[in-house]
This record gives structure tokens, sequence and C-alpha cells, in this order.
């Protein structure tokens, strides 16, 4: 990249059920003044805003429109990034090729979903092509409800390896004060108790939907030497689109299918030289709409060999103590506001990079780190960040 | 001084909620390939897919101008799809969700499955069947179709489901 | 799950109607709550004040536009205002509050410094005029629900 650019400040709201206390608006600028709060920034050192959020879930077009004024944008800049479950990624992505551009040296990135506005399932089921998907799709559930049927026939992973995710997501969310979902489970049995939404999936194996707004802002390295914040590095970023036609959106059935995770860890791993993700990077925070999707991914991002996912869940490796932490924030199963759900791994990373997570601080120290995103029908996005490059 | 975001929601004696529901109406138009697919199912009762020119492959959902793999044109080259096939695999809803195209919360008896079509072609639809423990990966099915000629034209949905074939 | 599917006339491309229908639930919010329960218990309208820039938003909002300031101080604003500038609706649309024609007016209460938009109620349209003032008429204690409805419309203040 020509300018190098480096996350100087985060902020998020409580992520919550519902919001009733706040408008859609007053919602995002709390987390608009949490970030600058962190940055110590004034909104004026702004140059220009990029806004991410998927629009069809909250029921009203342009959602953004109402937000301006509360975001401190009057009169500046701005740009709208709708991508799906990706939208927060390529939204920050947005922002670091306006930064390497030299157009802008201080971009804020806003990203929100206020669900308890709409539905999102009905949101996810209205995004089927009429013309030949409809009637044949029943949200996000059912497309994941087949990944892990394969998956699970696939591997040898048996329902307590997703169980020990759920868990291990649950700890996260518990030790972190910004997460939605805190449960509180104990057991992998209780995980197992909990209903089926579609066969497999359980209501324990799949992420919530959240009311909440994650803000990052992104700054030139001229600007960001000169700031408050030790400033964490974007060192590299691929987003991979992708329309599968075969049969299944997250998991191929039949095996002939091209994953954009693939293509996205193949090209920024090899410009980054990386060969063993576990050893050379420190941390990751994946996009895991449920918990064999979480399982899969590992695989699919090339953290261990195909099919042996759940064994690095089952020797508790990528717990927060462990060799290679992932998701300490409680990731998507804990908290699940879509528009801003990637902005939230790259934010929590860079938490994680600095040192300021807190409670849910991974036990190792943090250099770097891998933030993705998953969108639907199986888009990637994959950011490495850094604490020096 | 930063407002920070309430870790509890504040007590307030009333929120006001404003609850409102839009039919959002659309229109679209399944164009020339597509289109294929929906006369040879109307007219003919008949499933079929366009051929790649480059790679040869098949594409049932949907068929389409360009290859996704080659990006290329794929002309003009049709082929007719068996309608027999086994069952690769199925899922089913528990939880009835809400449902926007019917305004409400509905839960589908019939399941949802992919097929493996005798030709070796993946196909996504229902299954007749709606007893889940009678299900079973790898069940020969055949499907279905509308036999109304007037309420055919509705592409994939002409075939109403796959049924079990009694071996 | 039954759709309609039309055919074009000539050639094999169909066209399917259909509809998506989300139900939806905006929040109003803390702010937006007590501008819409003053209109409902009080037939008062209330706006927002920032001290630095010694401005009133009506309809009240959490934020000053100018300074960025969070606005807490509350105003009683009068219900007769300026009207600032009109336009009729006369084609039927689906999401219409009343059938049309409608008279749209943007109206600056006396003790606010934005516009409202509103419908003009009780005026002949051939006598609408920039700068005519209006008055809010709300509706019976019973029709109103806490909404920015709750106010029927502005009818001309008759100057004798």
């Amino acid at each position: 990249m020509a300018h190098r650019t480096a996350i100087v400040g985060v902020g998020q709201t409580h992520h919550a059920s519902r919001r009733k206390d706040v408008s859609l608006a007053e919602m995002v600028g709390e987390a608009v003044r949490a970030a600058l709060a962190d940055a110590q920034l004034n909104v004026k050192d702004i140059d220009a805003f990029i806004f991410s959020n998927m629009e069809a879930f909250e029921g009203i077009l342009l959602p953004d429109h109402g937000m301006i004024a509360e975001v401190g944008a009057v009169g500046k800049p701005g740009f709208k990034v709708t991508g799906g479950g990706t939208t927060g990624s390529e939204a920050v992505g947005e922002g670091c090729h306006m930064i390497s551009s030299g157009l802008y040296d201080v971009v804020m990135v806003v990203s929100w979903q206020k669900h308890d506005c709409g539905d999102a399932t009905a949101g996810i089921s209205a995004a089927a092509v009429p013309t030949f998907a409809k009637g044949l799709v029943t949200g996000a559930v059912s497309e994941f409800a087949k990944q892990a049927l394969s998956y699970m026939k696939d591997s040898g992973a048996r329902e307590e390896h997703a169980a020990m995710i759920r868990l291990k997501a649950d700890r996260g969310a518990c030790r972190n004060p910004y997460s939605h979902l805190k449960i509180g489970l104990t057991s992998v049995d209780e995980v197992l108790k909990s209903p089926y939404l579609v066969w497999p999936i359980r209501l324990y194996d799949f992420c919530p939907q959240s009311s909440g707004a994650c803000v990052v802002i992104l700054a030139s390295e001229k600007s960001a030497k000169k700031m408050h914040q030790k400033p964490v590095w974007v060192a590299d970023f691929e987003v991979v689109h992708q329309e599968p036609f075969r049969a299944g959106s997250f998991g191929d059935p039949t095996g002939t299918e091209t994953y954009s995770q693939h293509v996205a860890c193949e090209r920024l791993y090899k410009r980054n030289g990386i060969t063993d993700v576990r050893k050379q990077v420190d941390l990751a925070e994946i996009y895991e709409p449920s918990t064999w999707e979480e399982i899969s991914l590992y695989e699919h991002l090339y953290f261990c060999e195909k099919n042996e996912g759940w064994k690095l869940v089952e020797r508790g490796a990528t717990e927060i103590e462990g060799e290679f932490p992932v998701n300490c924030s409680g990731g998507v199963l804990a908290t699940n506001p879509i528009g801003a759900t990637p902005v939230l791994r790259i934010a929590e990373s860079a938490l994680q990079i600095r040192g300021d997570a807190g409670e849910h601080q991974a036990t190792r120290d943090i250099k770097s780190a891998v933030a993705t995103a998953l969108g639907g029908p199986n888009w990637t996005a994959l950011f490495l960040l850094k604490r020096s490059l | 001084m930063a407002q920070a975001s309430p870790q509890k929601q504040p007590e307030q004696p009333e929120y006001i909620s404003i609850k409102y529901d839009l039919p959002r109406p659309y229109h679209w138009s399944t164009g020339k390939y597509l289109g294929k697919l929906y006369a040879e199912a109307k007219e003919n009762k008949k499933l079929v897919a366009d051929r790649c020119p480059k790679c040869k492959e098949l594409h049932l959902h949907a068929p389409t101008p360009v290859c996704p793999k080659c990006k290329v044109d794929m002309g003009w080259d049709w082929a007719e799809m068996p309608l027999t096939g086994t069952v690769f695999q199925y899922t089913y809803q528990v939880y009835p969700l809400f449902d926007p195209h019917l305004g409400k919360v509905f839960a589908d008896p019939h399941p949802p499955a992919i097929i493996l079509l005798d030709n070796g072609v993946y196909m996504r639809h229902r299954l007749e069947e709606t007893d889940t423990k009678k299900l079973k990966e790898g069940m020969r099915v055949q499907a279905v179709w509308e036999e109304d000629y007037e309420r055919r034209g509705q592409g994939f949905q002409d075939i109403l489901y796959f049924r079990k074939i009694e071996e | 799950m039954a759709a309609l599917t039309e055919k074009l006339e000539g050639m094999d491309v169909w066209v399917y109607h259909g509809q998506i229908n989300i139900p939806n639930t905006y929040s109003a919010g803390a702010v937006g709550s007590r501008f819409l329960i003053e209109l409902r218990d009080n037939k008062r309208i209330m706006g927002t004040r920032c001290p630095k820039c010694n401005l009133v938003y009506v309809p009240a909002r959490s934020v000053c536009r100018d300074c960025f300031g969070q606005l807490s101080e509350w105003v009683e604003v009068s219900n007769k205002g300026t009207l600032l500038s009109h336009a009729i609706a006369r084609q039927p649309t689906p999401v219409q509050p009343v059938p049309p024609p409608i008279i749209y007016g943007i109206i600056q209460l006396d003790g606010a410094d934005t516009g409202i938009v509103h419908m003009l109620g009780e005026v002949d349209p051939t006598q609408l005029k920039v700068g005519m003032r209006v008055k809010a008429v709300f509706k019976t204690k019973k029709q109103r629900v806490a909404s920015i409805l709750d106010i029927k419309y502005f009818k001309p203040l008759r100057t004798k």
C-alpha cells in the first residue's frame, strides 16, 4: 500500500437485544463518541466518513440519512457500504483505500445494526432471488444447517465439539462488558439440551440478532504518529466475492465449489510470507455465525489441516489461554449486529494487540492478528493487523 | 466529554415504538436463460440446464448467460435433466421463522434437501415426506410435477417436491 | 407458496410478481419519546436547545448539528408559526396518512429555529401564501397516540 494505515481509535455500544431507550441515530452516536474518546480526537478532526449497514434489516431505506448530525458528519464527505455479512470489513477496506491513496488522512468507519427494528431472518430470506430461490431458503439458519451436516459427515466431528465452541464463546462473552449474550453456561450437556432450530442447528449453536454499533477510526502513518493511542497497523487485507451455483452456500456438499476463504488466504498469506498461521500469527477474531462454521473455518482459513478442526477444539488450543486464541471476545455467537460485526472483529483484534482488552485479553502477548468476515453466499474478507510493520 | 454507552438501559416511564408494516411489491424478470427453464417446465414438464462451451459444466441453479467458472458466454446449449435422483442431504425446520414472502411466521413442513440427480447434477428442492423419522440420506426420489397446466409457470416451483420411489 | 408469474408476449421471458413484507418497529428513543408524549398528553410542542449555538430544534433532537454538542435543555415552543413553503400532493400512493389531495407545508413555529413538515387544513389552496401565519390543530384526547399525527394539521390564523 502506498500510505500505511493504522487503527487509532475504537468504540462500541453495549450490545443488547433491544435498545428502546435510543433512536437509531442516538445508538450510533454512542459508539462514535466512544471511539473519539478512545482516540482523544475531536469530531472536527475526521476528514471523511464511511457508513456500514445492511439496510433491509431495519426496514428503513437509507438509514444513514437520519444520523449525519448525530455522527458529526455534517458537511463532510461520506460513503455507504452494504455487502451482506462482510459489510463492515469492506467498509474498513474502503477506508484503507482512501488513506493509502493519500486522499484523506483520518477516516471514521461507522457501522451498526439495530435488529430490534426488523427481522434479520426475514430480511435474509427476502434476499433469495425470487425467480429461482424463493421458497427454498429459510434465512441463514438452513444454509448453516446444511454446512453442519456436511462437516459432521466428512470429518467425524460430533455435536459435543460444537457444544465446546459455544462454551468457549460464552466464557469470553461473560468477560467482555460489551457483549450481548452472557448465558453463563457451565457444561456441554447444557448446550446439548437446547432445542433445535433447523436440524442439526440448536438454539445455542447459532448467533443472536443484536442491536449495537461499532466505530473504528483509521489514520495515515503521518497522522497516526501524532495521536494518543498506540497505532495498530493494517498490514494487509483481501475481500473475495463468490456466487455458488451448485448446491450449498457455505459448506459445499458437492466438493467442487471454490471457497472464497481459500482464495483470500492463499493470496494474503503468500504476500505476507505466512506458511504456518498458528505459529506466525498470534490470534484470530473470525466471523462464525454457527458453532459448526467456526470449526470448519479453522480448516478453510488454514489454521489446521482438513478434517482436523474439531481436534483443535478438543484440546483447547483456541481458548483465551490457548496456543492460538480465537474469538476471546465471545465472537459472533455472543454478539451479532450484522452491519457492525466485521468491524467488531477488527476492533477486538486491535484491542488485543494494544493489550487493552481487559478481562478477555488473551494470555499470550498478541503482536499480530487475523480478523475475518463471512457473508452470504460465502464471501470472505480477511484482515491482517500488526503491532509493528 | 463523550457519553458512554449505558451498561444497563436507563429506566424511563415510557418509550415510544412505532410499528409499521410496509409490504414491498417487486417484479423480477427471469430473462432469456432462466426463461427457457420456465418455458420447458410449463409446456413440457421438463427440467433443463445450459452447458458451458468451455468447461462443459451444466448450470441448473440457475441457467445463466455467463459461466461463473470460465467467465465466457454460455451460448445456447441445453440438456434435459433426469427427474430421478438420490437424497444427498436434507434438513428440516423445527422452529417456525418469519417468512417475508408470506408475511407471517411459518415452518415449511416439507424438508429442504439437496438431491443428486442421476446425471450427477445437484439440485435444491423439497421432499414430500413430512415425517422426519422416515427420511434417510441415500433414498431414491423422483420429481412430482404440478399437473394443472394453468398453475404451472413458476419455474422450479412447478415441481411440487420429490417423492420417495417405492422399491 | 403461490406466486404470480406472467409470461411476456412473444418471448420465453417470465416476470415474477411478489412481495416482501418484513414487520418493523422503530424506537423513538428517550428524546423522541418525550417529544411525542408531550404531544399526546399535554398538547405541547417541545424542542431541545443548544446553549452554545442558541438554536432550538423542533422536533426535539439529541445532537446539535453545528457544534456536535449533546442537547438536554427542553423548551416549549408556540403552537403558532409561519408557513415557509407548501406543496400539494394529488396522486395517491400507499404511504399517505390521509387520502389525497394533501397540502404539505413547512412551518417554523415561534421559538424554533427549524422548520417542521406537516399538513395544512381548513384552507383554500388558492389562498396559500408563503409567510402566512398558521396554528396547530390537535386531535381529540382519545385520538392522540404519541405520534406526529397527533397534530391533525395546521390551519391559517385569521387576523381580523
